[in-house]
């Protein structure tokens, strides 16, 4: 092999991770040249050594950002290999494999950002993007960064295997198994189609302040959906799980839970009513109504926005939001949830940051740029999609926490109101507050029981009035992970929200049932 | 350049070929961005990228897969293409999928669509951009008001690519083309905590064809104020406009249920709905993907097969469903293409405040937020802002209310279209007019 490398070494610089079958398997004696990146960092170096990236190479990328007079220059590395496998009319007729390799180059002069990126790791490339993002600054000469030293945190989502080392063979029983539960589930499921995907993605980030640190976050995602008919009508729904996790988060009873709550969650919809109009009182279930949290109040929390005093929470920190039992935490520690992150992506440590406690505003999200302006320390919440985007505050898993309510004792309270069961998507005006989102599937409250089935409403409301008028919380929070994704600034981050039942004042409803 | 581009192509396909694969479809794409993000009198982002990437489509002993990569190392293409080959063998047979039929590459139109602006992405400085950038932030500061101006934003930013695409049996091109893009928000002050945003943008395919920087700059700061004071109207079937510029938001749920692999899998609500009056007569939409300087013009689609001019709807009937190969194929049907380029709609005689004469009274809608359309049934629901109309003239705003339907009867209320496309999309939809349509807001 050219440049010295031995064929272990060219083996890991090249592998795709398009592993057609397992590597036990091959083991065993297939001589198919199956190759996988190596999956740790090695003993003498970095994850990026085998691209040719070394510590010194690294530091002299910093040293060119800061090369025209800026305060910090920061090196993102990732190469992130994606799988997804596909099955469409009873067969696993599909496979999309990506490999995304680069560099993102960031140097900050106060609160402004050069970036730039480059998907060649050669220094040519590395040094021309440096240079490129020290352009915000324009002075002559600038600062040397600190020596490097390597950070180790806690891993919470280790693999047994690397998603690069499970072939298809690996992947193929549980998609026929969840396509077997879903059809057998009701005879009225016309169609199933099932989708597939992992993506292991390492990072590196390295910066002036002589930060290095790297993490390997993998990400698995099992989406079912179900076509359904009866008497002339069609109806569809789906649902997925997804984890940081390896093969084993796929246990058939997970598979089984996804595929029968896609199925139910389609053949229900038969039963149900357009959604009425106008303003109601609303319970929101457990788990999945966590989106309110998301939309209604935590884009309004990421400082970026309150530090340009355009969120319409600008200003309020230490100010009474909401009733005394509301507690918002936003939260990277989760155990494998999809927002769960070792490091954010300026490699700052994954953290649990306190919103709101007891009704009070506490702390915004914060990324490094936004903690200097509000002169405090980063909630590990700088995100960002890929070495192609700088980072900004970002959620990861939004919560509430328990209240003092029973779920039963909530709804019995409401004499005519909506009950949200599931949701489709949302989104937030962050100026002026109004929030939406999008219910795929209710149930009415009449005299304090659930009755029949509604669907396909938007709801919209203002964020601030909502959470001030959350009258009760219930004792059953579960956390939702089924494939949320959440885009700000042309960037899209996975995420989790969760939510015990609660009941909010009055929110306008847009069905169609006038 | 181009040619080494398409060399380039030619080879991963050779390459992809001697491997074993019967029939390969290869893309190469490289593009260039600059942009420059600027707020309150201070530069805030610089972002520049080169970019270059892979796609490619494989067809191995009558299987399929597609796989990108942005790892153009020679050596890691070659394990890339090795890999995936391999990993294709491993997947169900499948008859439907194979590469278009090469009579479909014919009669490309070889004209110039003027997509690509040589001189203009050649004489781009940093310079410009940053003060294009200032100068949209001034125009946004200048009118009435503005000590009620929390926050500008604006960002000025180009695009040039290129990309070639090739088959193994017998398809190549190649293609350029530029952006340009201005872009203004402003935050205000309004009563209590709320702090409206307005926003507005241009993007053209030639520099020359920006408009000032205050009809974008000073237009995103008239939106802002405009909805000052912005309150929900009472639950109610009104009369209604939607905006040029937002009216593609809801005509996604009804274009996309025409997408093949909807209605092949049955999640279509216009599934059976060929040749028969879906929207109002006044309403044809064509697809044309030859239209000079448009946003979506190209001369070939993503397999390669040759766009010309095609009805969608004509005169309210739906004529064409979004059909590519494969999909087609599965449904027994000739394929079309797969994706939309430009949308071009019929159009009426009056501007948007020709519009609220004529209506009246009823809402203006100038922006949705969230919503969903469900693609089996038509049903959809989805946020609006805009202003309250009554005697042909903007009262008040309006916020925090729904508009929902059913796309098969709500597209039949529409009465009117306004003569004024909106040039900045690729969907050049005018202003709708609607007669009672149902909104909710307060009870």
């Amino acid at each position: 092999m050219n440049k010295g490398m031995n064929r272990r070494d060219f083996l890991r610089a090249v592998g795709t991770g398009a592993v057609v079958v397992s590597v036990p398997v091959l083991i065993s004696g297939c001589t198919s040249k199956v190759l996988n990146p190596d999956t740790q960092a090695g003993a003498h170096g970095t994850y990026f050594d085998q691209f040719g990236v070394d510590t010194g190479l690294i530091r002299r990328t910093l040293e060119k950002g800061l090369s025209r007079g800026g305060d910090f220059s920061e090196v993102f590395l990732q190469h992130k290999i994606g799988h997804r496998v596909g099955m469409e009319d009873g067969e696993v007729n599909r496979a999309h494999t990506a490999v995304d390799l680069g560099a993102g180059i960031r140097v900050l002069k106060g609160d402004a950002t050069g970036f730039a990126y480059c998907e060649e790791l050669t220094e040519a490339a590395l040094l021309a993007a440096a240079e490129t993002a020290a352009a915000v600054a324009d002075a002559n000469a600038g600062a040397r960064p600190q020596p490097l030293a390597a950070v180790l945190v806690e891993n919470r989502y280790t693999v047994e295997v690397p998603w690069t080392d499970v072939g298809i063979d690996k992947k193929l029983p549980i998609i026929k198994r969840a396509d077997a539960k879903a059809r057998g589930r009701d005879r009225r499921i016309i169609k199933v189609a099932i989708d597939f995907a992992d993506t292991t993605s390492r990072i590196l980030v390295a910066n002036s302040e002589g930060l290095l640190v790297e993490d390997d976050q993998p990400l698995a995602l099992l989406k079912v959906i179900c076509v359904a008919q009866d008497q002339g009508n069609t109806e569809v729904a789906f649902q997925a799980g997804s984890s940081r996790d390896g093969l084993r988060f796929f246990s058939d009873q997970t598979v089984d839970r996804v595929a029968h709550e896609a199925a139910d969650y389609t053949t229900t919809l038969f039963d149900a009513v357009a959604a009425p109009v106008g303003e109601l009182p609303v319970v929101m279930a457990a788990g999945v109504s966590g989106i309110l949290l998301h939309e209604a109040m935590g884009h309004g929390f990421e400082a970026d926005f309150n530090r340009k005093g355009i969120s319409i929470y600008a200003g309020q920190i230490g100010n009474k939001i909401a009733p005394e039992f509301v507690s918002i935490y936003d939260d990277g520690t989760n155990e494998r949830l999809r927002g769960s992150i070792n490091i954010d992506d300026e490699g700052t440590a994954g953290q649990r940051t306190a919103l709101v406690e007891k009704g009070i505003l506490r702390s915004y999200m914060h990324d490094r740029i936004s903690a200097k302006h509000y002169k405090t320390r980063s909630t590990g919440s700088g995100r960002r999609q890929s070495f192609r985007y700088p980072p900004v505050p970002r959620m990861r898993n939004t919560y509430m926490i328990n209240g003092p309510h029973k779920p039963e004792e909530i709804i019995k309270s409401v004499k005519k109101g909506l009950y949200t069961e599931m949701f489709a998507n949302g989104q937030v005006m962050i100026g002026a507050g109004d929030f939406t989102f999008f219910l795929r599937q209710g149930r009415m409250i009449e005299d304090g029981k659930l009755t029949h089935v509604v669907k396909d409403a938007n709801l919209v409301g203002s964020g601030p009035k909502v959470l001030e008028a959350v009258t009760m919380v219930g004792d059953d929070m579960w956390m939702y992970s089924g494939g949320s994704r959440c885009g700000k600034d042309g960037q899209s981050v996975p995420v989790s929200f969760g939510l015990p039942t609660i009941k909010v004042g009055a929110i306008s409803i847009g069905g169609r049932r006038s | 350049m181009s040619k080494t581009l398409l060399e380039q192509t030619k080879a991963v396909v050779q390459k992809a070929q001697k491997l074993g694969a019967q029939g390969v479809s290869a893309s190469l794409g490289r593009s260039r961005n600059s942009r420059v993000e600027w707020r309150d009198g201070k530069l805030d982002r610089l972002r520049e990228s080169t970019s270059m990437s892979v796609g490619i489509t494989l067809y191995v002993d009558g299987r399929h897969s597609s796989n990108a990569s942005s790892d153009l190392r020679p050596e890691v293409l070659d394990r890339f293409l090795e890999e995936t080959v391999a990993m294709t063998r491993v997947l169900a047979k499948d008859p439907h999928r194979k590469l278009p039929d090469p009579g479909r590459f014919k009669d490309r139109f070889e004209g110039d669509l003027k997509i690509y602006d040589q001189a203009g992405s050649a004489a781009v400085t940093a310079v410009w951009r940053r003060k294009t950038a200032e100068d949209l932030e001034a125009a946004a500061r200048s009118g009435p008001r503005a000590d009620q101006i929390i926050s500008v934003t604006s960002s000025c930013s180009d695009t040039a690519s290129e990309s070639a695409k090739v088959t193994s049996n017998g398809m190549e091109g190649s293609r350029r083309s530029s952006t340009f893009v201005l872009y203004t928000e402003t935050s205000v002050k309004d009563e209590g905590d709320r702090k409206p945003e307005g926003w507005h943008y241009a993007v053209t395919r030639h520099r020359g064809k920006l408009p000032g920087v205050e009809k974008i700059g000073g237009e995103a700061t008239r939106r802002a104020f405009l909805d000052v004071g912005a309150k929900p109207e009472k639950s109610g079937r009104y009369d209604c406009i939607i905006e040029n510029r937002m009216a593609g938001r809801l005509l996604r749920g009804l274009l996309s249920p025409l997408n093949g692999q909807l209605i092949q899998q049955k999640r279509s609500f216009l599934a059976d709905k060929q040749g028969q009056e879906v929207v109002g007569k006044i309403l044809s939409i064509d697809d044309d993907p030859l239209l000079v300087e448009g946003l979506g013009s190209r001369t070939y689609d993503g397999e390669g097969m040759s766009l010309k001019k095609m009805p969608v709807f004509e005169k309210g009937v739906l004529r064409t469903f979004y059909l590519d190969t494969y999909y087609a194929s599965k449904l027994g049907m000739e394929p079309t293409t797969g994706g939309q380029s430009n949308l071009v709609f019929s159009t009426g005689d009056l501007d948007l405040d020709g519009l609220l004469k004529v209506m009246g009274k009823g809402i203006l809608v100038t922006g949705f937020s969230g919503g969903n359309s469900n693609s089996a049934t038509g049903d959809f629901s989805i946020g609006i802002r805009g202003q309250w109309i009554e005697g042909g003239k903007i009262v008040r705003p309006v916020a925090e209310m729904n508009l929902a339907g059913n796309h098969l009867e709500f597209w039949k209320k529409l009465v009117e279209l306004g003569g004024d496309p909106n040039p900045y999309s690729s969907w050049r939809t005018p202003s709708l007019r609607f007669e009672k349509v149902q909104f909710s807001g307060l009870s």
